[in-house]
């Protein structure tokens, strides 16, 4: 009997390496499609386009931070990424808590018309804003007929217009993100609040704001990633005319004229860093707040 | 007090809607009439949609994206479910790497992921330089972070351990066992993880564009070549590919709002 149990617990064991055989098709995807060419990637950064017996080299990195074709793609990207990020928290903070405030069928049409727009961005949206907002669009067109200035000379086919469209793709996400948050603030505070004699201002300042700062900085992460990685919008409407570091990398792989995959790579390797960086300034930045939290 | 803040709540909640709903409206108003300079838009007509459904090239576009939307999505959930089955089964120590492994694609992003597989496989010449591998192998890395978290999710929700225990008492082995009983279970959080992925996939432009080969075409890159040729066609195109969305979202929320109303009836029984 004992020694049959102990043939049993050999087996088993022996069973369960075979079992990491049903690993090997996940690793392989892994390996294949998203380690080796990060690794490739970052080792082709250190290597030149012009000679490639050279095997570490730092000069396109240099050549980024020196040229001012790089430089401006780098700071408009973070322009357009910042100001798109501020502004679609703050409206996400006001339309969450407002979702927060409301009941009843208002509130579930505010958010079906989430949920339908969050997944609109890119070609489709760069398309519908030349539809209304193009030299030929239609809020345009009725502009100039009834003389709105500052509508008959607003310019989609520039960084403001871009702004606008990411301003737009990032509200619904972000205010998706944010509503279920607003859960953790009790009714009961408020009225405590009240009647303590505090303004509904005061509230916020103290007490709701501080309350939500954890999921608005980790919502900040994500709208950050989603701006700064965003092509097809800003390609859909101003090709490799505007200067941004996701049309830049592209252009130096896949492109008419003679590409420069090395430098690409040095390029992506930029923006990676842009994005570590704030991601974990973020979560640095949401663990503190946590634990006043939990105080 | 309160019921000032419902009412400049409504007002916020009106003025978001309206910001998001213009450029869905206009453009749909758009693709439905011959001429739109005045404020009345004039001549209704179903010409623009006659015209992209009689295109060879657009029904070839939408039925390639189906087919490069669901082959990665069934690679991915057998590839993650066998992966997790061991992992949380066998080597629960490994979870936490395998939860990096899922995680790294939110941080690389397609424009990232495209050019790297493009520099490492284009000029290999075996099957991995094939374009629609190399499609197929991005989508799988893009998707996967949701695949892993949809199907996590539900696991942790089941007391998986002693379902697989129950099961094998009764005389199945594990695999068969996750696979008779597991999966079953956790079916609605793969079926809306999926559909997101869906969704995610087929609002895809930057990866298709780098790494298919021109007569691989997906509705957005079609959206692209139609804008460039004429606007009221594209505008058509464009109502296809909005009403496809907003058909995967509504299922995913009737499935989620369905899941949701189950877990409650469980708890309180």
């Amino acid at each position: 009997m004992v020694k049959k149990g102990r043939l049993k617990t050999v087996s088993n064991r022996s069973m369960r390496y075979y079992y990491l055989l049903a690993l090997l098709p996940f690793l392989f995807l892994v390996v294949m499609y998203e380690l080796l060419p990060l690794i490739m990637l970052i080792i082709d950064s250190f290597q030149l386009d012009k000679d490639p017996s050279v095997a570490f080299t730092l000069d396109n990195y240099i050549k980024i931070f020196s040229t001012l074709s790089y430089k401006t793609a780098i700071l408009n990207s973070l322009k357009i990424t910042f100001i798109s990020t501020a502004v679609g928290i703050v409206i996400a903070f006001l339309g969450a808590r407002a979702a927060h405030n409301s009941r009843g069928k208002f509130r579930n049409v505010f958010l079906t018309v989430l949920n339908m727009t969050s997944n609109f961005a890119g070609v489709p949206l760069a398309f519908a804003y030349m539809i209304i907002l193009g030299n030929a669009g239609v809020i345009k067109q009725i502009a100039n007929m009834y003389g709105i200035g500052f509508l008959q000379n607003f310019d989609l086919y520039t960084s403001t217009g871009l702004t606008i469209m990411y301003i737009y793709f990032q509200i619904p996400l972000s205010t998706l993100l944010l509503i279920p948050s607003f859960n953790g603030i009790r009714k009961e505070w408020s009225e405590a609040n009240m009647l303590l004699g505090g303004t509904n201002a005061q509230f916020w300042g103290h007490v709701g704001i501080p309350m939500l700062l954890p999921s608005i900085f980790s919502t900040i992460s994500v709208l950050f990633a989603n701006a700064l990685c965003a092509y097809a919008t800003a390609y859909a409407l101003l090709m490799n005319n505007f200067s941004l570091l996701p049309v830049n990398i592209s252009a130096s792989f896949v492109g008419d004229i003679k590409t420069k995959p090395k430098l690409g790579a040095a390029l992506s390797v930029v923006m990676m860093l842009i994005l570590c960086i704030v991601i974990l300034i973020n979560n640095y930045i949401t663990k503190k707040t946590a634990k006043w939290e939990s105080r | 007090m309160a019921k000032g803040s419902k009412v400049s709540a409504n007002i916020v909640m009106t003025i978001v809607i309206i910001w998001l709903l213009i450029p869905l409206a206009a453009t749909i108003v758009y693709s439905l009439f011959e001429d739109w300079t005045g404020i009345i838009p004039k001549g209704f007509t179903l010409a623009n949609y006659e015209l992209i459904f009689s295109d060879s090239s657009f029904l070839t576009a939408m039925y390639q994206t189906v087919l490069i939307c669901i082959v990665p999505i069934v690679i991915t959930i057998i590839l993650v479910l066998l992966a997790l089955f061991v992992v949380t089964v066998y080597f629960p120590r490994l979870e936490k790497y395998m939860q990096i492994l899922c995680m790294i694609p939110y941080t690389i992003q397609g424009v990232i992921l495209s050019v790297s597989i493009l520099v490492l496989y284009a000029k290999n010449g075996s099957i991995l330089s094939d374009r629609m591998v190399m499609l197929i192998g991005a989508y799988c890395i893009i998707i996967l972070p949701h695949i892993y978290n949809g199907i996590r999710n539900g696991m942790r929700a089941i007391n998986m351990n002693m379902l697989l225990e129950a099961a094998e008492m009764l005389g199945d082995s594990k695999l068969k066992a996750f696979f008779k009983v597991i999966v079953p279970n956790i079916i609605t959080g793969i079926t809306v993880s999926s559909l997101l992925a869906v969704s995610l996939l087929f609002g895809d432009y930057v990866i298709i564009r780098n790494l298919s080969s021109t007569n691989v075409n997906n509705m957005q890159k079609f959206l692209y070549q139609a804008m460039k040729r004429s606007s009221t066609e594209a505008s058509a195109v464009f109502v296809v590919i909005m009403l496809i969305t907003c058909a995967i979202t509504a299922i995913v929320l009737s499935l989620q709002s369905r899941s949701g109303a189950e877990k409650v009836s469980k708890q309180g029984e």
